[in-house]
């Protein structure tokens, strides 16, 4: 282990290298705070620009265009609550109501921060645990992945505040939404309508795109006589309490993410809903959570960043992509001539450590750029609304129509941009309704493999320990909140027909009770 | 996940500076014919995959004989329909490609789709990639005699990777040519049905031998019988019996290889064969069909449509439908 790390150290630690792994992280971070262009087009992008360089080094800059990504796709959902990336929505929620309130310095410090830590974390977790890590995640079957997203499904109680209702709502029409185009296991068309773009499903990106960024817009000119938001100096920077309040969510989130990132498929936004439902749950502060809490930053930024780094594990140790972009670095790997798969520690360990080491290098070199850019980005919002709107439509577009270069991407964002206003009119949650859109596709897939392997039969998500755990944790997840609800109401019920004993304490007051909430 | 891979000059200006400096040389010369400085080669699958990995080949390939930049669109959906059928629309335009495989040929044969070879012009075929069935390490079976009688004797659960994959193809000539049934889970690629494999998931898949030789070689996957006509040549390959060794009449490949839209002059579709036949001189070509254990069969233009005809009427007949 340690002349592993040791031969590791001498490779990232090269000038050429820690040059490349600056020049990745950085354009990572410029990547990830357009919206739409995400680490994966990223890395695709620059993939061919490796082609001429070193294999380590290619991959040392590669690797930092993924994580640097992470970081520099909160920091537009924090600002101008426009997601980089999918894993950055839900910062839309926390970060955004803290820049609003003139604390955009310290969320971004705090997401900087809280980034870093559980990179360092799970990065150690990886280097420690790849080969038993990846076994176990190799147990997670059709039965066990289902189970993972009715999990993910059953934090969205946690989304809808006041009223589980309309989060569920919305994260069904995502999921209804989801399900136009080509299905996994069939080849027929559903819902397209004929149209050739519609084959491959409601792009999610510019969908995202569209709720946030342009229904924030649309939603602000409304309102109108919006004013910068002037800030004092002494909130643009983070404050000692804030540390302290985000260290819990931070190791929280660091566990949740790794252990999603390292199963193929939703990862890191998962992840970044799953942590900021449980925040929601246990947090001490959680009645502040989602109108601009600490906790709702931290836990969410700390998964997603170790959901990338746990993606690596599947990758490196069995040569199965952990998700897109790994996918692509895969690919990269095999154009350098070498062959992933099981093997690649032992007959690429220079390659292989060296990458590891420069996690640490690239999060470190994140770390200096991002903290002490915090308040000079929270500056941005000093901008009269007049000159910032027409800043993020531009972008948006831009990075919509980068996406697929055509069109058709551009009326996807206009026509999410006018729905994302209509929710926001009549308060309907979007984070859901993103939920639900992305895990949709993964969750039919599961649905159908699971449904074939257990000859039609369902009850086959309880005959494994794992899927059972999980359903288990899904069902009090999600029924256990308006349960408990139900039970202390019945429990004030019959305290009050303790009182008065006319009062009738039957099973439907219960719901009644709960529509109040 | 859903990601569509393209260059765009607004985005980032450095990603421009950088591809510039990796640029190619190379002449293009034929009849006068240019595509133009920019062409785009169309990878119906997702990145990483078997498609994407023969696509980007093919890409770096051209780039360097025809001095164009040549970018990889990824246009993922449909097991291939989206990609195909976006293509269908850039008719005429003979500077749009697409890195193609058996799809093109198995959807318009099983699903309701708008396209079929016919409506494309077909530049080069790279070579044939034949399946082996795998099985993990701990399987019980140590043949596909073994799977053939298991299946009969109860329930086997294969994976395939899309619902007209090639591996779902090879394994319907299968029980065709047995009178057996597989049990068929769904996956979206290849490296989610190896996943399966080893996680013990699924009973047996079958593999191009390029998406598993590195866990061949590491003897956690075990290859039982290959479905080609003849035993591969590479050594990691070279002691696996072929099917017909075994009593099974399969041997059915998946082709590679890259198409330009219908539609397109005569003098667009000579300049992208006879540059297609300068690819297949270069250290590139011979690397890429090494790298994934493929049998090199260049094929070009017209041949490439006649042995896409027979392959066509090969394909329906294996499946029930000619």
């Amino acid at each position: 282990m340690i002349d592993n790390l040791m031969l590791g150290l001498e490779t990232a630690a090269t000038p050429q290298n820690l040059m490349w792994c600056f020049v990745g992280v950085l354009l990572g971070t410029a990547i990830g705070m357009l919206p739409g262009l995400g680490s994966t087009t990223g890395v695709a992008i620059l993939l061919p620009a490796t082609l001429t360089m070193e294999p380590v080094t290619a991959l040392i800059m590669l690797a930092g265009i993924y994580y640097g990504c992470q970081y520099g796709s909160s920091i537009s959902s924090i600002l101008i609550s426009t997601p980089g990336d999918s894993s950055s929505v839900v910062l839309t929620l926390d970060g955004y109501q803290m820049a609003r309130k003139g604390r955009a310095g310290a969320a971004l410090a705090i997401s900087a921060l809280s980034s870093f830590g559980a990179a360092i974390i799970s990065l150690a977790l990886l280097i420690a645990l790849a080969a038993p890590v990846s076994s176990f995640a190799l147990r997670f079957g059709p039965a066990e992945n289902l189970a993972v997203i009715l999990l993910g499904l059953a934090t969205i109680v946690s989304f809808s505040g006041g009223n589980p209702v309309r989060g569920m709502t919305m994260a069904a029409a995502g999921i209804l939404v989801s399900t136009v185009g080509v299905a996994t296991g069939f080849s027929t068309a559903r819902f397209t309508g004929g149209s050739v773009n519609l084959l491959s499903g409601i792009p999610f990106i510019e969908v995202m795109i569209g709720l946030f960024a342009i229904g924030e817009v649309l939603h602000q000119i409304r309102r109108g006589g919006e004013r910068p938001i002037r800030t004092r100096f002494r909130d643009l920077v983070v404050r000692r309490s804030d540390i302290r309040r985000a260290i819990a969510p931070t190791l929280r989130g660091t566990g949740v993410g790794f252990g999603l990132g390292v199963l193929p498929g939703a990862g890191a936004t998962l992840a970044s809903f799953m942590s900021y439902g449980i925040e929601k749950q246990v947090s001490k502060n959680r009645s502040e959570i989602g109108s601009g809490a600490v906790e709702g930053v931290a836990a969410p930024e700390a998964s997603n960043n170790a959901a990338a780094n746990a993606s690596f594990i599947p990758t490196l140790s069995l040569g199965i992509p952990g998700g897109g972009t790994t996918a692509v670095l895969l690919g990269g790997f095999v154009i350098f001539g070498l062959q992933p798969g099981p093997l690649l520690f032992e007959t690429q360990p220079t390659l292989v450590w060296g990458l590891l080491v420069s996690f640490f290098f690239g999060n470190l070199m994140l770390l200096v750029l991002n903290l002490p850019l915090a308040p000079v980005f929270a500056q941005l919002l000093r901008l009269p609304y007049s000159y910032l709107y027409p800043v993020i439509v531009f972008t948006s577009m831009v990075g919509a129509f980068a996406i697929g270069n055509n069109l058709f991407s551009l009326w996807v964002v206009l026509a999410a941009g006018v729905v994302g206003y209509l929710m926001k009119m009549f308060d309907f949650p979007a984070a859901p309704f993103v939920l639900g859109l992305v895990l949709g596709p993964l969750f039919e897939k599961s649905l159908v493999q699971t449904s074939n392997l257990g000859d039609g039969n369902l009850l086959i998500l309880f005959q494994q320990p794992i899927s059972l755990t999980l359903t288990v944790a899904a069902i009090v997840l999600g029924a256990g909140p308006s349960l408990l609800r139900t039970i202390t109401s019945r429990r004030a019920d019959r305290a009050a027909s303790d009182v008065a004993p006319d009062v009738a304490s039957d099973a439907a007051s219960a719901p009644v009770e709960l529509d109040r909430r | 996940m859903k990601h569509t891979v393209v260059t765009t000059a607004l985005t980032v200006g450095t990603v421009l500076a950088l591809t510039a400096c990796s640029g190619a040389s190379g002449t293009a010369s034929s009849g006068g014919f240019d595509p133009g400085n920019r062409v785009t080669m169309t990878v119906p699958f997702a990145a990483g995959g078997g498609s994407d990995l023969s696509g980007r080949a093919i890409a770096e390939g051209l780039k360097e004989v025809t001095g164009s930049t040549v970018t990889v669109s990824n246009l993922e959906g449909g097991s291939g329909a989206v990609g195909y059928s976006t293509f269908l629309g850039y008719e005429g335009k003979s500077d749009q490609l697409l890195a193609t495989e058996t799809a093109m040929m198995a959807l318009p044969a099983v699903q309701d789709v708008e396209f079929t070879y016919e409506d494309f012009t077909p530049i080069m075929k790279l070579g044939d990639d034949y399946t082996i069935i795998t099985v993990a390490e701990d399987s019980p079976f140590t043949s596909c005699t073994d799977v053939v009688e298991a299946t009969r004797a109860g329930k086997v659960v294969a994976a395939v990777s899309g619902a007209t994959s090639l591996d779902s193809i090879v394994f319907s000539l299968l029980e065709q040519d047995q009178d057996i049934t597989f049990d068929r889970i769904p996956y979206e690629s290849g490296g989610e049905v190896v996943a399966a494999l080893l996680g013990g998931h699924v009973d047996v898949a079958s593999l191009n031998p390029g998406e598993v030789t590195g866990q061949l070689e590491s003897g956690d996957l075990r290859a039982l019988c290959a479905l080609a006509p003849e035993r591969y040549d590479y050594p990691l390959l070279a002691d696996v019996p072929t099917g017909l060794e075994e009593g099974i009449d399969v041997a059915f490949a998946q082709f590679r290889g890259f198409i330009a839209p219908g539609g397109i002059s005569e003098e667009a579709m000579q300049y992208w064969v006879d540059m297609a036949k300068e690819y297949a001189q270069t250290d590139g070509y011979r690397q890429y069909i090494e790298d994934n254990y493929m049998q090199a069969d260049a094929a070009y233009g017209v041949d490439f449509t006649a042995y896409l005809a027979d392959y066509d009427a090969d394909l329906k007949a294996g499946l029930g439908l000619g």
